[in-house]
């Protein structure tokens, strides 16, 4: 395969830490694409739950230490809608009157999240992923609404071999997650998350892929509670051959 | 009580603090209204039967029931059906000059008790009292239109003398009497027409009122379950005439 | 939350909403470019504020109306108060008007001897219940049909079938005798247009062509930001407004009053009052809650809201409820009033997506989360809470640190790399969800360690 360019995996908080399959299957599947892929090294997250919160001034603080990890980069891609729309919609903002101003603008315009990435950056709307059953795919609201992105996982998706890829009622509806949100009001987070998952099911697909890490541990975490049979996803794993 | 003087010094104050959001203007407003509205009607005289339709579907959609007649003269026998049904007789009517036509006759002909609205100012108050109570007992009411907007089937009554606001409000049903003149498709075109009878000056007679009729009375409030007529009439009645009102 | 009911009618109600105004706009391509425009004349209308206010006082005097200036809710209700007394007005009628309810205006009518009736059939059913409204447009959403007939049972002493047409049509004959005896009639205004003195009035019922026909006086209450420039700019909000509220093309009724009633009419008030209402909006003008000043009051953002779909008007607390309610106390009780309020969000942003002039809500929320953490005002736990996290994220060795920290702790509660049951206030999330356990090895630790990743 021709050289696809170089592009830096910005892993996320959450991903690292609860989610590690993700970023190798990320890794694996630009690398068999063609691009080279480096991980800038200590990474701790883009400050979005700080920002979210009023933390301003912290969340400037850790922008500027992301900023200068990946002011080299020629592409940064991203897990997580949420994550990619922090750095690409906010970091200008916050940096705006520090000496990284320029670093931030330029750093917030070469981020990607993942399936935008793959469809609009490099082209690619086909993985040779064989995938039985069905599958249904959850808009993250950042990513939608955020990012302006809800074709992209749609078209990878669609294009799976095998997969019978059915639509989720309320797909742009929110999972209930919002950060802080779920245990500042666990019970209203949780009533969200229930209709969210009733929806799911109603659904007959055994996997549920989203672009998000917050969004698969609350969407995950319920359907584990439920004992349910359906699976939630990152795109990445699903396209990487991982099992629903 | 704040003074106008301090209320404004407020705003002003507050307004030195920003130049804004982003740099935003305000709609264009027509610089010659009533000329644009002329040259309006003069296009839409053209394709009056397209428009027509159009109001016809938007009206029944809102729940208005739609007739057409050939003549002026076809009404009464129309009204007069509309009574029948609903055991009515007593209708309140705009007056005869304003409405274009006068139907009086005929109407009572049809079996209805006719109360024409006066087109001189009521003398005192203890008339205003008197027709007020007759707009309030009858069980129909009758009234021309000023404009009948095709997108969104919306009937405009301008009031007035010998127009008044009560006989579209009061009786339970309504029956609106226009022809193809009245006829306008959009609500931006109603906006010119607004704008074209703002900048007239008001010629005498003219009331403080404007009303966009768009269906029956209704409301949703109990559980979302629709019923008509809460407070206006809960059926709207638009006659067509194509031979035109004023003959 | 616990109210069966409520959350059916929540759920129903808001779902239809979302529904009719979906399918309004499909229909209606101009739409988008409508909204961009409305959203236009709202900001370049802020611009001259004080500009577009002095047309519209000359033009009401001009008519024979009067104006009235109200920096408070208090200013608001002694000026609407001593209208009536000067007036002799035994009995007031009352549109359907948010402005209002937020300045607390009945109760200043009952203490002062003036019997305020509400005639929005939802008001009138809630003003029997003695409660607020607990949706902006649609106030007694929360209460079933059986509840209304007990409601109207109880006020006229007989037994009322529970049957919507039946209990329209009792309303409508209550009602229309208060009208005709009112002796004031009170509303809102949905705008009121600078260049000509017109006050407009949106409603389906017909109370408002009522309440400003038959009674001697009207008094319009309107915050001062309801006002636009020109008719022209009223047509482009007009084109909107009810779409984005409950889908319907236009509201049945939009009513457009210039002024008392002129010479020759027999229907109309002898005097017609403008009350302007500050209460809080001016100072947002510079302020940073300056764009819900652009709001039109429809609605349509409660009912695409998650929140708001699941607990309600009333578990607001206050007058405006669901995502620019948030706002909107803010702006009327000051941002203390909503330190806590201001996190009933979880920032989804379908609020902003559904609002008809694009109100970046999620942007303000956040604006206000950092106000009170600026004033320090949020529980000292969550204080230091952030301050660690924040330390943590900055410090690359802590943060690792604090994964293997993490590790360890969770070695009681993981199973099968899942946790589900976390103690004390931990057990928040776990209440109701599971939690993945912190991973064995994190990603970072893979990639240093390399051989661990098989390509």
């Amino acid at each position: 395969m021709t050289g696809r360019g170089r592009a830096s995996l910005m892993v996320t908080c959450l991903g690292d830490l609860f989610f590690p399959e993700v970023g190798v299957s990320i890794v694996r599947l630009l690398q068999r694409l063609g691009v080279a892929v480096d991980v800038p090294p200590d990474q701790t997250c883009c400050g979005l739950p700080l920002f979210n919160s009023g933390y301003h001034a912290e969340a400037a603080a850790v922008a500027a230490r992301t900023v200068a990890l990946f002011e080299d980069s020629e592409h940064v891609v991203v897990p997580s809608g949420s994550c990619a729309w922090m750095v690409k919609h906010e970091y200008p903002g916050l940096l705006a009157s520090t000496r990284l101003a320029r670093q931030a603008r330029e750093v917030s315009a070469r981020t990607h999240e993942f399936s935008q990435f793959v469809v609009r950056e490099l082209g690619v709307t086909e993985f040779t992923a064989s995938v039985p059953g069905r599958v249904t795919y959850h808009d993250s609201c950042h990513l939608l609404r955020g990012l302006q992105e809800s074709q992209s996982p749609r078209t990878l998706l669609g294009n799976l071999r095998g997969a019978e890829f059915v639509a989720l009622p309320g797909a742009d509806e929110c999972c209930g997650f919002g950060g802080s949100f779920a245990v500042r009001l666990p019970e209203v987070s949780a009533q969200i998350l229930a209709k969210k998952l009733a929806n799911v099911e109603a659904t007959g697909a055994g996997c549920l892929v989203a672009c998000d890490a917050g969004c698969l541990m609350q969407m995950s975490g319920g359907l584990k509670r439920r004992k349910s049979g359906v699976r939630a996803l990152h795109l990445a794993e699903l396209l990487d051959g991982g099992r629903p | 009580m704040s003074t106008k003087a301090e209320f404004f010094a407020r705003i002003r104050d507050q307004m030195r603090k920003t130049r804004g959001l982003f740099a935003a203007s305000v709609a264009t407003r027509p610089e010659h209204p009533a000329l644009q509205a002329d040259t309006i009607r003069r296009e839409l005289a053209e394709r009056w039967p397209e428009t027509l339709e159009k109001f016809r579907r938007e009206f029944e959609r809102v729940g208005g029931v739609f007739y057409r007649v050939a003549s002026v003269d076809d009404v009464p026998s129309v009204v007069g059906g509309i009574a029948r049904e609903r055991e009515a007789r007593e209708l309140v009517s705009w007056h005869s000059g304003v409405l274009g036509a006068d139907l009086s006759h005929a109407l009572e002909a049809a079996g209805l008790d006719v109360h024409e609205m006066p087109a001189a100012e009521a003398e005192d108050a203890a008339s205003r009292e008197r027709l007020r109570a007759i707009a309030a007992r009858a069980d129909l009411g009758l009234t021309g239109v000023d404009l009948a907007v095709a997108e969104t089937g919306t009937l405009i009554l301008m009031s007035g003398v010998g127009r008044p606001r009560s006989t579209s409000l009061l009786p339970p049903y309504h029956v609106a009497v226009f022809d193809r003149t009245a006829l306008v498709e959009s609500l931006h075109q109603v906006g010119v027409f607004l704008e074209a009878w703002h900048g007239d000056g008001a010629p005498p007679g003219t009331g403080a009122v404007i009303n966009f009729i768009t269906g029956p009375s209704r409301t949703a409030d109990i559980e979302l379950t629709l019923t008509r007529g809460v407070h206006g009439p809960r059926e709207v009645h638009a006659i067509f005439v194509e031979g035109g009102i004023r003959g | 939350m616990r109210d069966v009911f409520l959350q059916e009618a929540l759920t129903i109600a808001t779902t239809k909403f979302i529904d009719l105004r979906r399918e309004a706009f499909e229909d209606f391509p101009e739409g988008e470019a409508l909204r961009d425009q409305a959203r236009a004349i709202k900001e370049a209308t802020l611009q001259r504020l004080d500009h577009h206010l002095e047309t519209l006082v000359a033009n009401i005097e001009r008519l024979g109306g009067h104006v009235h200036y109200a920096a408070t809710s208090e200013e608001a209700r002694t000026i609407v108060v001593d209208i009536a007394r000067r007036t002799g007005a035994r009995m007031a009628v009352k549109s359907k008007s948010m402005a209002t309810e937020e300045i607390h205006l009945n109760e200043a009518l009952e203490r002062a001897g003036v019997t305020p009736v509400e005639t929005d059939l939802g008001e009138y059913i809630i003003q029997l219940a003695h409660e607020r409204p607990s949706h902006i447009i649609a106030p007694a959403i929360h209460k079933t049909k059986g509840q209304v007939a007990d409601l109207f049972s109880r006020e006229f002493k007989r037994r009322v079938e529970a049957d919507p047409e039946v209990l329209t049509k009792i309303a409508r004959g209550e009602l229309r005798e208060k009208f005709l005896q009112a002796d004031l009639g009170i509303t809102g205004a949905n705008f009121a247009v600078a260049d000509t003195g017109t006050v407009v009035l949106v409603t389906n019922e017909g109370n408002g062509r009522m309440v400003t026909s038959l009674p001697r006086v009207h008094v319009a209450v309107m915050g001062v930001e309801k006002v636009v420039p020109s008719l022209t700019d009223l047509m482009v909000f007009l084109a909107i407004l009810a779409k984005s509220a409950t889908g319907q093309k236009l509201s049945v009724y939009t009513t457009l009053v210039r002024g008392p009633r002129r010479a020759g009419e027999l229907e109309g008030p002898e005097e017609f009052h403008l009350v302007l209402l500050d209460n809080g909006r001016i100072a947002q003008l510079g302020g940073p809650l300056r764009e819900a000043l652009y709001c039109l009051r429809c609605g349509a953002c409660l009912n695409v809201c998650p929140v708001y779909r699941q607990i309600g008007g009333h578990a607001y607390g206050y007058t405006y409820p669901g995502p620019i309610g948030i706002l909107l106390t803010a702006m009327l009780e000051g941002s203390r009033s909503v330190k806590d309020l201001a996190h009933a969000s979880s920032l989804c942003g379908a609020c902003a997506d559904a609002c008809p002039v694009r109100i970046d809500i999620p942007r303000m929320l956040i604006e206000l989360r950092r106000e009170v953490r600026e004033q320090q005002i949020a529980p000292w736990v969550e204080r230091v809470a952030f301050k660690v996290l924040a330390r943590v994220l900055m410090r690359p060795a802590l943060y690792r640190l604090a994964a293997k920290a993490g590790r360890l702790l969770q070695r009681p509660f993981a199973r099968d790399g899942a946790i589900s049951r976390l103690p004390f206030c931990l057990g928040d999330w776990t209440s109701t969800r599971d939690l993945p356990a912190v991973a064995s090895r994190t990603f970072q630790e893979r990639w240093s360690a390399r051989r661990d990743l098989p390509l």
